[in-house]
């Protein structure tokens, strides 16, 4: 039950903390999750531009979504204080997603690279490297973790997104379904944290084989705080 | 006036018969250049008042082209009448092409009716829009010259009707000489129908036609020996007698409010047919083979009673009814007259239809609703007025004909009756949202469905648009529903605990995705009248097996679609604060309401009683507005957010049709008593505004009224070619749509018809201003010690009812605070 360690009580706000690999993060009700002793920022499928994408086959979603994203992501770099971001891929909703971002997200992204270390790294929806500034790449390994896209089992100290996962509970016969993040010590998943994405239970058969579900520990985002639960209490759906 | 061509007279002198009074009128109508709105029961040869002035037209001045276009709400409909049709016109020996087209008929032909269409085309408000949106629409319908709406009452309350009334206002642009026939039941406000159907055809005359009404029906309240429960909606206290009662009829029919009550009634009938006969399920969930089935067997007359939702409301002759029985609340006067005129269609004999109400409320409602059929009061609900997002689809639609003039067609669409106040810029914004998303954020230009000519029109940017337009037609948004499968239990085989479940069992129908997204694998319910356990999803597909369980674990009763009308409700009130009224209800009920006048008060007629009073470690409110559940549920949310302020500290709530209750930590009694909490200002009206704009910021119900929104406005596709999207995957990506649209455009068009949406349909919200009106000022508070004989079915729901208003946050929290003190021992 290490995540109960350094659990502070601080207001109404519970922080709890990640460990993993021999590191310790700080989970964000937001989806990322904040390093402390790298002073890193990660975030998994922002898919900016995701709506944009549908426009070309005659769906006009709002065209929100990007700024949503990139304004969530503006407040968790102020709150944190992170020196560097590692984006774990599927950052763009299409790999030619950066040519369609308006001027204001494209200054507001631009504001938020300046001060920090970038990396992007490539995910299925956006394999090719951009110009948009920082740094592209496949994968990233630093303090004993190896940070890619793609979750794979069997590669100790793997941190992933692409799944997209998600956590249900039922308790006294009533139901929450939330993204979460999920690990069993040896490969942790973060949840989707772009605006304009769905997710998938972690029960469910895209994740069938990944994890040893006996050491299986899930935190649940919820609204401005995080929830650790059993994985006894998990249900399909 | 002039007489009937002869050959049509012979006709019928030959089968011994003579057009009736409301036949003739329609003809002397049509004959007079002048369009008919003809209200008369089922039963009255309405069809035939509808085609006569055809065959008439047809019989003395034959010609090409489509004459007649007839358009009904259920295709089933559609081909009933044209089989009742081609007989006379066979026996008649006219040459006359009558042909039906709907969702079923093969390809070919159907696109053969668009370049040689027969005289007489029969077919459904959806597939209207769809021929119009064809560039030969302009030569189909040029020659038309008759439009027959039938079941208009039906229609014209929903997005059907204003996607119709749209259609109608293109027919009468394309064919400036058509007329319309409309046919419907009795309706509280003919006049607003005869409206309805003037407004696209301001230059003819609209004559109201009201037929004879039949003999009155025969009502009766089944009588009961035994108890009628405080709470609960099976009825199953009335079996016995009913079997008794069905065993002395034809045929019966048996009418209820939901799904999940026609199972329940259908077992229960089958647990004590010991004399086997023939009793058959048929609603909305049921696989279309098996109701196919029972709609057969119904017609052959070999059932001797069906048990069936609204799904039976509307349409067919089914044959020998002898008999119709409404089991649990009536809703409505209106309702009720229409589901009686379900049997005997003869006219000359009365209807018979027996009440069952299935709980203690729903006599008092019941009784309500025979004094209303029987002073042939009406309480339908009157035509819409038009949505945005219907309008956004007809606006693609007729792009996609050809190209559009805006002010021309902003000059059309106001000619439909639910849109005559639509404005000027309200109808640009549409324009443009059709054409790039309508966005304040003019990120989508590029992408543009529409575009503008030099010459100023509107055209489709190219011909994928218009294949997608029509792949996304119609406003009837299925309720995501996932096929119900039965397999074998995991738990019989040995050892097979985490194995895949075994595949390829019987498909037993259908069931709303809601419904199926609360259940935990092995949670019971009823389906299919059997007991079941769910075993899991796979894909889009339910898993059940059969369930030895004597009762089924999760409750399924969502409440009809329909709430209480306000006039039976009044009706129910008035019944309940007239004393000498009592006597005429069996004694139980009259029981009860005497015991409450000694230990609380009644409700009043005009004012509002609210009762508090402690039980077991809670306090409860509990308020008698007879509005209805969806008026009571937006209430009890509202009053929710209200109590929490107050620091009553409310916990949940549960709605009924009747009344509302609310239970807390807070003592509210003392909170009332010492001033800290006053009730006027608790049910002030004012909550209908800031209250109500921070509860929908949040409220599931807004974006499932923005996926049906979105779905019909074509924001959201419903299918790509080759490749169905499940409704499930619809739901996930609305809601978000919702949550970015909303943040970002609260003004949005599609904001503005899911508000409108919700505030009718889910919220009631009109209702419930009425109601805070009604009762401001009228307050009365009694604190008790204990329950009051009112609230014990309100309070027996709790458990039965879904219970709102413990925060989505609560399941989470408490799974977190388990695992705490799983690791801490405690």
């Amino acid at each position: 039950m290490n995540y109960r360690e350094g659990q502070e009580w601080g207001g109404e706000m519970v922080s709890h903390i990640l460990r993993f690999g021999g590191q310790v993060f700080t989970p964000l009700p937001s989806g990322g999750l904040y390093w402390h002793a790298r002073r890193t920022l990660l975030v998994a499928d922002l898919h900016l531009e995701k709506h944009a994408a549908f426009a070309r086959t005659g769906q006009f979603l709002p065209p929100y979504d990007t700024t949503m994203t990139l304004k969530r992501l503006a407040a968790d770099l102020s709150q944190t204080g992170a020196e560097s971001v590692v984006a774990l891929g599927d950052s763009f909703h299409r790999d030619h997603g950066t040519e369609s971002l308006s001027g204001a997200d494209r200054a507001l992204l631009g504001d938020l690279m300046a001060a920090r270390e970038w990396h992007w790294l490539s995910g299925n929806h956006d394999p090719s490297p951009h110009r948009l500034g920082g740094i592209c790449r496949a994968a990233l390994e630093i303090g004993g973790l190896r940070l890619a896209h793609m979750p794979e089992k069997g590669r100790p100290g793997l941190v992933a997104g692409h799944l997209h996962p998600a956590a249900r509970v039922v308790i006294n016969g009533r139901s929450t379904r939330r993204p979460c993040f999920v690990h069993d010590g040896r490969l942790m998943i973060l949840p989707a944290y772009g605006a304009s994405t769905g997710s998938i239970n972690i029960l469910g058969k895209a994740f069938a084989g990944l994890f040893d579900r006996s050491a299986l520990e899930i935190t649940m985002l919820g609204r401005g705080q995080l929830y650790p639960v059993s994985a006894r209490r998990l249900v399909d759906g | 006036m002039a007489p009937l061509p002869g050959i049509i007279e012979d006709w019928f002198r030959a089968k011994g018969w003579a057009p009736r009074a409301h036949q003739l009128a329609v003809l002397e109508a049509s004959q007079a250049d002048a369009q008919a709105l003809l209200i008369a029961p089922t039963g009255a040869g309405k069809t035939l008042a509808g085609f006569l002035p055809t065959l008439a037209d047809l019989v003395e001045r034959p010609g090409d082209g489509l004459h007649t276009l007839y358009i009904s709400p259920l295709k089933a409909l559609a081909v009933d009448v044209a089989r009742n049709l081609t007989t006379p016109i066979a026996e008649m020996k006219l040459s006359i092409r009558v042909e039906t087209r709907t969702g079923d008929t093969p390809a070919s032909r159907r696109q053969r009716q668009r370049t040689d269409p027969p005289a007489i085309l029969l077919t459904t408000p959806e597939q209207l829009a769809l021929l119009l949106s064809h560039p030969e629409a302009a030569k189909l319908f040029g020659s038309l010259k008759r439009l027959v709406l039938d079941e208009l009452h039906a229609l014209v309350t929903s997005k059907r009707g204003e996607l119709l009334s749209l259609g109608i206002a293109r027919l009468a642009t394309l064919a400036p000489q058509m007329r319309i026939t409309a046919l419907s039941a009795t309706v509280a406000r003919p006049d607003l129908l005869a409206e309805w159907i003037a407004a696209p055809v301001p230059e003819a005359e609209t004559r109201l036609l009201v037929g004879s009404g039949g003999a009155r029906p025969e009502l009766s309240i089944l009588s009961a020996r035994d108890r009628i429960p405080w709470a609960g909606h099976s009825a199953a206290w009335s079996v016995p007698g009913l079997y008794e009662i069905i065993k002395q009829h034809k045929t019966t029919l048996l009418f209820v409010n939901t799904r999940s009550q026609a199972e329940m009634l259908f077992q229960n009938l089958w647990a004590v047919n010991e004399d086997g006969i023939a009793i058959a399920l048929h609603h909305g969930s049921l696989a279309v083979e098996q109701r196919r089935k029972v709609e057969a067997a119904m017609v052959a007359g070999a059932l001797q009673a069906v048990v069936c939702t609204s799904t039976l409301d509307l349409g067919i002759d089914w044959g020998d009814v002898d008999l119709v029985v409404q089991i649990g609340a009536p809703k409505g006067a209106s309702r009720m007259l229409q589901r009686i005129g379900r049997a005997n269609h003869r006219l000359d004999e009365p209807s018979k239809a027996l009440f069952v109400p299935a709980n203690r409320f729903e006599v008092l409602e019941c009784e309500a609703a025979l004094e209303a059929v029987e002073a042939g009061a009406q309480d339908s609900e009157d035509p819409v007025s038009g949505g945005l997002d219907v309008l956004a689809q007809h606006v693609l639609g007729m792009a996609c004909a050809a190209p559009v003039d805006a002010d021309a067609l902003f000059a059309e669409v106001t000619r439909a009756w639910p849109y005559r106040e639509l404005t000027k810029p309200l109808f640009e914004r549409v324009l443009d949202f059709v054409a790039t998303g309508g966005y304040a954020l003019r990120a989508y230009e590029r992408f543009a469905k529409l575009r503008q000519t030099p010459d100023g029109l509107w055209r489709i940017a190219n011909p994928g648009v218009a294949q997608q337009y029509r792949l996304n037609i119609g406003t009837i948004i299925e309720e995501p529903m996932v096929k119900v499968r039965l397999v074998r239990g995991r738990g019989f085989r040995r050892g097979a605990t985490t194995g895949p479940i075994g595949r390829g069992g019987r498909v037993l129908g259908e069931i709303e995705e809601y419904f199926i997204d609360q259940l935990v694998k092995g949670d019971t319910f009823v389906f299919g009248s059997e007991i079941v356990a769910f075993e899991g999803m796979h894909e889009t597909e339910a898993y059940v097996s059969r369930s030895a369980a004597p009762d089924p674990k999760i409750p399924s009763y969502m409440g009809g679609r329909f709430p209480l009308s306000t006039y039976l409700a009044d009706r129910v009130r008035a019944m309940l604060a007239d004393p000498g009224h009592w006597d005429e209800l069996p004694e139980q009920v009259g029981d009860w309401l005497r015991l409450q006048a000694d230990i609380s008060v009644l409700p009043g007629r005009e004012s509002l009683l609210v009762e508090t009073f402690p039980r077991g470690a809670q306090n409860y409110l509990v308020c008698y507005p007879f509005e209805g559940r969806l008026a009571h549920q937006t209430l009890g949310m509202l009053l929710t957010r209200r109590l929490e302020r107050a620091r009553a500290r409310p916990l949940g709530f549960v709605a009924s049709d009747y009344s509302l209750a609310i239970w807390g930590l807070g003592d509210l009694s003392a909170l009332i008593r010492t001033g800290r909490l006053s009730l006027d200002d608790l049910f002030a009206e004012d909550m209908l505004g800031d209250d109500l704009e921070a509860w929908l910021d949040e409220s599931a119900l807004m974006k499932r009224t923005f996926r049906n929104c979105a779905v019909i406005a074509g924001l959201i596709e419903r299918r790509h070619p080759g490749k169905e999207k499940t409704g499930r995957q619809v739901t996930m990506s609305a809601d978000i749509i919702y949550d970015v649209l909303y943040q970002h455009e609260p003004d949005h068009i599609l904001i503005q018809a899911t508000r409108r949406d919700a505030a009718r349909g889910l919220l009631d919200i009109e209702r419930l201003g009425q109601c805070l009106r009604r009762i401001r000022k009228h307050i009365v508070h009694k604190p008790l010690d204990l329950i009051s004989p009112l609230a014990v079915p309100i309070l027996l729901d709790i458990g039965k009812e879904p219970i709102f208003g413990e925060g989505r946050e609560s399941a989470m929290a408490e799974a977190a605070e388990e695992l705490l003190r799983e690791a801490t021992g405690r």
